[in-house]
């Protein structure tokens, strides 16, 4: 399989992991809880829905705030994450989940008019 | 003749009254009102007399119409009021009436005779039955409830009480009209305006006006001058007041949206006195409309709407022509026809409303407008009651609380950005040109997301008058000195003003269009002043900040009109306001963009 930066990610949240076990995707939440381990953590996507990301390395930064993040789904509907990124929100412009989560079920409810995953079927 | 109520003519005629009289109709005559509503002159027998002078309330209007009164039925007269003209004549006016025995099932009964005052002591002196204090009114508690759209308050069947002054009786709102000269009502304030100045060629006074309400109906009452320092302290919204003496005259519906056919003016001779016993008057009418069905209303209709304040605005001040500042807050308000409206509050009630705990909202009385698809402005004679101790308001509450929150619901006014709520017609450039905004009489303005792809930069600046507020052009006299044709007047110096053509684009189009001081300062992200030195001192610097401003996007507030220069007509695009992108607001209106097309 080609690396996870070069198949598409479509954009999901967590009612949709269970349609895209094995596949990659892009998920942006909010960060809840991190583990001790600093290996996982969960986040909370505009519906209020919490998912869990697992890290292959341990975190080296304080994790909080909006965070998008690209990974494989597991059989279990975790997110194995291969990077992510934080979201800075100090430009006083802060990130509505909700309305990103709006957004996300335009993409998902008109297929036809944004046809991002084509090529991962493929 | 068994049936009909033998004597009850005279009886009503000579304002003793009676109860429930089985009458005859024998005739009804239409009468134009002029401007006003036409009322119905009926001709009604007691089998023994006939009388002339009934006439029927405006509010029955419809029995007439509807052919349910014609000459010949059987009536029995709920309820009346006699009243007595200046000349002496007494009129009855018909307030409830029911038809017993429709005309076809009956002819003229007896051999009526008309009565006229003289006849009193007649042949046969009819025995009155129920011989009743003459100033006692004849409604007292049967059927006054048949006109209640809306009873707020409790209905305690109790007597009305004694006027104060005991000259004219109570009478309910509803009977009021101008046949009529002595009479006392006894209603709570609703609503109490402010005192508005006027001042035109025929002088200049003050006036107030307020709305009474009482079990029968409501009456908008207007007082000038005078009776403005008499009265205005004294009226008290809320409160219940016994009112006599006032003028009453065919309603201006232009103004007002109170059910009445009649509107009141106090003149020096009306009375105005508290009254405390006052829990049976009910509080206020409203006859609300569903915000679904604002759509089917025709613009300036005003109606009563209640709502869940599901959203507030920031309070804005803005400065009117009259250059008055006036502030003003947008809320929207949703009921259970699961639409939301924009409502626009102004003054005092903008500034104090507090939308926290999304409370319910009741206006009386707003004003439907059409701007950004419908919207509601409550104006000076509106009401707001904030969480109002009534049914609607309990039920909106349950529904809300229940099923209502988690509602998205639908707004009939466009999604608009922070401020400028009610303003913004959002419209793509293609939409612009394809839907020939600005070929009407009037200007049309409307907003779009654009992005610049083009400055002028020739001619953009212009050396303008240096008076405070004259941005009129100079000419330079070339001795050092500037003109002004407008101030007549020569300066020493002068200020420099924008002027910047601009080319804007957007998914669909592209549009030349002008922009002014501070549009254009916007724009370029430099004030007119430190422009102009730069074209004067540093060339180079001045194209930089034109290069700089290439490709930036804003929300542009625009203002087309189709004008004329040499017989050649083009669209002229004048941008009234330029703001940065507010991505949130943006992306909201595009998803609700998108659903409404999938939705088609």
């Amino acid at each position: 399989m080609a690396g996870i930066l070069d198949v598409p990610k479509p954009r999901i949240n967590c009612s949709m992991l269970s349609q895209f076990i094995s596949r990659a995707i892009c998920f942006v939440g909010r960060v809840e809880k991190v583990h001790p381990t600093g290996k996982m953590f969960t986040v909370m996507d505009g519906e209020g829905k919490t998912a869990t990301v697992e890290l292959n390395e341990p975190l080296e930064e304080e994790l909080s705030g909006i965070v998008e993040v690209i990974g494989m789904v597991s059989n279990k509907g975790e997110i194995m994450a291969s990077t992510y990124n934080l979201l800075r929100e100090d430009k006083g412009i802060p990130f509505d989940l909700e309305l990103y989560n709006e957004a996300l079920k335009v993409i998902h409810d008109f297929p036809q008019h944004y046809p991002f995953q084509v090529a991962a079927s493929g | 003749m068994a049936s009909l109520s033998t004597g009850a003519i005279e009886a009503l005629a000579n304002g003793s009254g009676w109860s429930e009289a089985v009458l005859q109709l024998l005739n009804i005559r239409k009468i134009d009102g002029g401007s006003g509503p036409s009322r119905f002159r009926v001709m009604m027998s007691d089998g023994r007399h006939t009388l002339s002078s009934f006439m029927l309330s405006t509010q029955l209007n419809y029995m007439a119409e509807e052919n349910l009164l014609v000459p010949n039925c059987v009536c029995v007269l709920k309820r009346q009021v006699t009243n007595v003209l200046k000349d002496g004549r007494r009129v009855v006016i018909i307030l409830e009436i029911d038809v017993i025995k429709p005309a076809d099932a009956s002819d003229k009964i007896g051999d009526p005779i008309p009565y006229s005052d003289g006849q009193s002591k007649g042949p046969q002196p009819a025995p009155v039955p129920e011989s009743r204090p003459p100033l006692q009114p004849q409604n007292r508690n049967e059927g006054v409830d048949t006109n209640l759209k809306r009873n707020f308050a409790k209905k305690i069947p109790s007597a009305l009480p004694d006027t104060p002054g005991g000259s004219s009786k109570i009478v309910p709102i509803a009977s009021l009209n101008p046949y009529q000269s002595k009479w006392t009502i006894r209603g709570r304030v609703t609503n109490k305006s402010s005192v508005r100045t006027w001042s035109n060629a025929r002088g200049e006074g003050k006036l107030f006006s307020m709305e009474i309400v009482d079990e029968s109906g409501e009456i908008r009452v207007t007082c000038f001058n005078q009776e403005v320092d008499k009265f205005f302290s004294l009226i008290e919204v809320g409160k219940v007041y016994y009112v006599s003496k006032g003028s009453l005259k065919i309603a201006n519906k232009q103004y007002t949206s109170v059910k009445n056919d009649y509107e009141m003016t106090l003149n020096g001779e009306s009375t105005v006195i508290p009254c405390e016993d006052s829990c049976d008057v009910p509080m206020m009418q409203c006859d609300f409309v569903s915000i679904g069905d604002l759509e089917n209303r025709e613009k300036d209709a005003i109606v009563d709407v209640i709502g869940v304040c599901k959203s507030v605005d920031e309070l804005t001040r803005l400065t009117t022509k009259a250059n008055r500042e006036v502030s003003k807050r947008a809320l929207s308000l949703m009921d259970m026809s699961g639409k939301l409206v924009t409502v626009t509050l102004w003054g005092e009630e903008a500034e104090k409303f507090d939308g926290s705990g999304q409370p319910i909202v009741a206006i009386k009385a707003a004003k439907l407008s059409d701007f950004g698809g419908r919207s509601l402005s409550a104006s000076f004679s509106s009401t707001m009651m904030i969480n109002p101790d009534i049914p609607e308001a309990y039920k909106l509450r349950g529904w809300f609380d229940k099923e209502g929150h988690a509602m998205e619901g639908q707004s009939l006014t466009e999604v608009r950005g922070a401020g400028r709520s009610l303003l913004e017609n959002w419209k793509s450039l293609a939409d612009v040109k394809s839907e020939h905004l600005g070929h009407g009489d009037k200007a049309d303005y409307y907003s779009c997301i654009a992005t610049i792809v083009f400055l002028r930069k020739e001619n953009c600046l212009y050396q303008a008058c240096p008076s405070q507020d004259c941005n009129k052009k100079v000419v330079d006299q070339q001795n050092g000195m500037f003109r002004c044709e407008k101030c007549d007047k020569e300066f020493p110096n002068f200020k420099y003003r924008l002027i910047l053509s601009a080319n804007i684009a957007d998914h669909a189009d592209n549009q030349w269009v002008t922009c002014f001081q501070d549009s254009a300062e916007a724009i370029l992200g430099q004030n007119a002043a430190y422009l102009g030195q730069l074209k004067d001192s540093n060339e180079s610097a001045f194209d930089e900040i034109f290069q700089q401003a290439n490709f930036n996007t804003f929300i542009f507030r625009n203002r087309v009109k189709l004008e004329t220069y040499n017989d050649e007509s083009r669209i002229k695009a004048t941008v009234m306001e330029v703001k940065p992108v507010d991505h949130r607001d943006y992306s909201k209106r595009l998803i609700m963009n998108i659903r409404s097309m999938g939705a088609k």
